[in-house]
């Protein structure tokens, strides 16, 4: 077995992860080749050190800990509360109903918008209090009435009337 | 008696409200839960909190759980999935802190040597030897080092730590050659 292909597996071969083949081709190598020899060498040595690492040990008293925390009550806090509800609603329907209450409330604004008096020169059939849903959607027409883009329209119709 | 049931049959008990069965489960696993949890975090007093929190989650989910893996498997993957939130929760709370584990480590000493005897200076020793080994730790990427942890003290197979972080294998041998690069590296100069 190569060198390279021994170095590229002696970390497996460290932790036993190798095939039986492969493990055994790799004692082999280890026993003639001091370069790699050295290399796991190494390897043990760092694995070694890591067992100084010191322990933590649970107390005595943890499981009543456990217990205790399982009985108070838990926060309900606005994620986990939306969380729920996004689990019960399926995205499809929660969209649907998102897009409802766009429309609603933007309809609203919409006849809002039309009933305010806005250019107080112009006369302003929308503020009317009979306005209807369908006469205040024409706030969102290129040149709604009482802007002046619908003046100025007027006028180019009015030039035109003349020149004829 | 106890040790001879096995754990995924205590689980099945707990699901049915056996608390006699939760608190064996407990008491067997809550050491290497939370050692995990230590080596990973660096923190003591977190390290308790979220092993509390760990076992909450088991017992919550006692009636959903399906032994379809090993119980250890899947109490290891809550843990490391709850490890991994904390980090970023502290990186947003700017919690961590280098020397932390150092910190946190005088009463480690203490409480874990309390029936031996040694001089004050192996004691001192150990600790900062300690304190290296855990700085080196702590500088690794959280998957390096949770793949590293769950090899070098908790013994799982590739296959298994793949299950628990949620990767392949291939990329659990992949962290665990950097991670191994990357300490003997930084524990070069450890004996010195």
């Amino acid at each position: 077995m190569k060198c390279s292909k021994v170095q590229k597996n002696l970390s497996a071969y460290q932790d036993g992860e190798l095939k039986p083949g492969e493990r055994d081709k790799v004692t082999m190598h280890l026993q003639d080749c001091q370069v790699c020899c050295k290399q796991y060498a190494e390897l043990d040595r760092v694995w070694q050190t890591l067992g100084e690492l010191q322990e933590i040990h649970p107390n005595p008293w943890f499981y009543r800990q456990v217990v205790r925390k399982i009985k108070e009550p838990r926060e309900q806090g606005l994620l986990p509360a939306l969380q729920h509800v996004f689990r019960l609603f399926r995205a499809p329907v929660a969209v649907s109903i998102i897009l409802i209450i766009g429309l609603v409330a933007g309809s609203y604004l919409g006849s809002l918008l039309a009933r305010c008096d806005l250019f107080p020169f112009q006369n302003n059939p929308l503020s009317d209090s009979g306005g209807t849903f369908f006469t205040s959607m024409r706030v969102f027409d290129p040149a709604p009435p009482g802007t002046l883009a619908e003046g100025y329209f007027r006028m180019v119709s009015y030039k035109e009337n003349d020149s004829r | 008696m106890d040790n001879q049931i096995p754990s995924e049959e205590l689980m099945a008990r707990v699901a049915k409200g056996d608390n006699d069965a939760f608190e064996i489960l407990v008491n067997r696993h809550q050491t290497s839960v939370l050692s995990l949890i230590y080596r990973f975090i660096g923190d003591r007093t977190r390290a308790k909190d979220l092993a509390q929190e760990v076992f909450l989650r088991v017992w919550q989910a006692a009636r959903s759980y399906k032994p379809q893996a090993k119980f250890t498997t899947w109490i290891y993957r809550i843990t490391a999935n709850l490890c991994l939130n904390e980090l970023k929760s502290s990186r947003r709370k700017k919690w961590l802190q280098f020397l932390r584990f150092g910190d946190n480590l005088e009463n480690t000493v203490e409480e874990t040597l309390v029936d031996d005897t040694p001089s004050p200076e192996d004691l001192l020793l150990a600790k900062e030897r300690s304190r290296q080994i855990a700085n080196a730790l702590q500088s690794l990427p959280e998957n390096q080092r949770m793949a590293l942890i769950l090899k070098r003290y908790d013994g799982l197979s590739y296959q298994e730590i793949a299950k628990v972080i949620g990767c392949s294998v291939s990329a659990v041998e992949s962290l665990l050659v950097r991670a191994k690069r990357s300490l003997q590296e930084k524990l070069k100069n450890y004996e010195k």
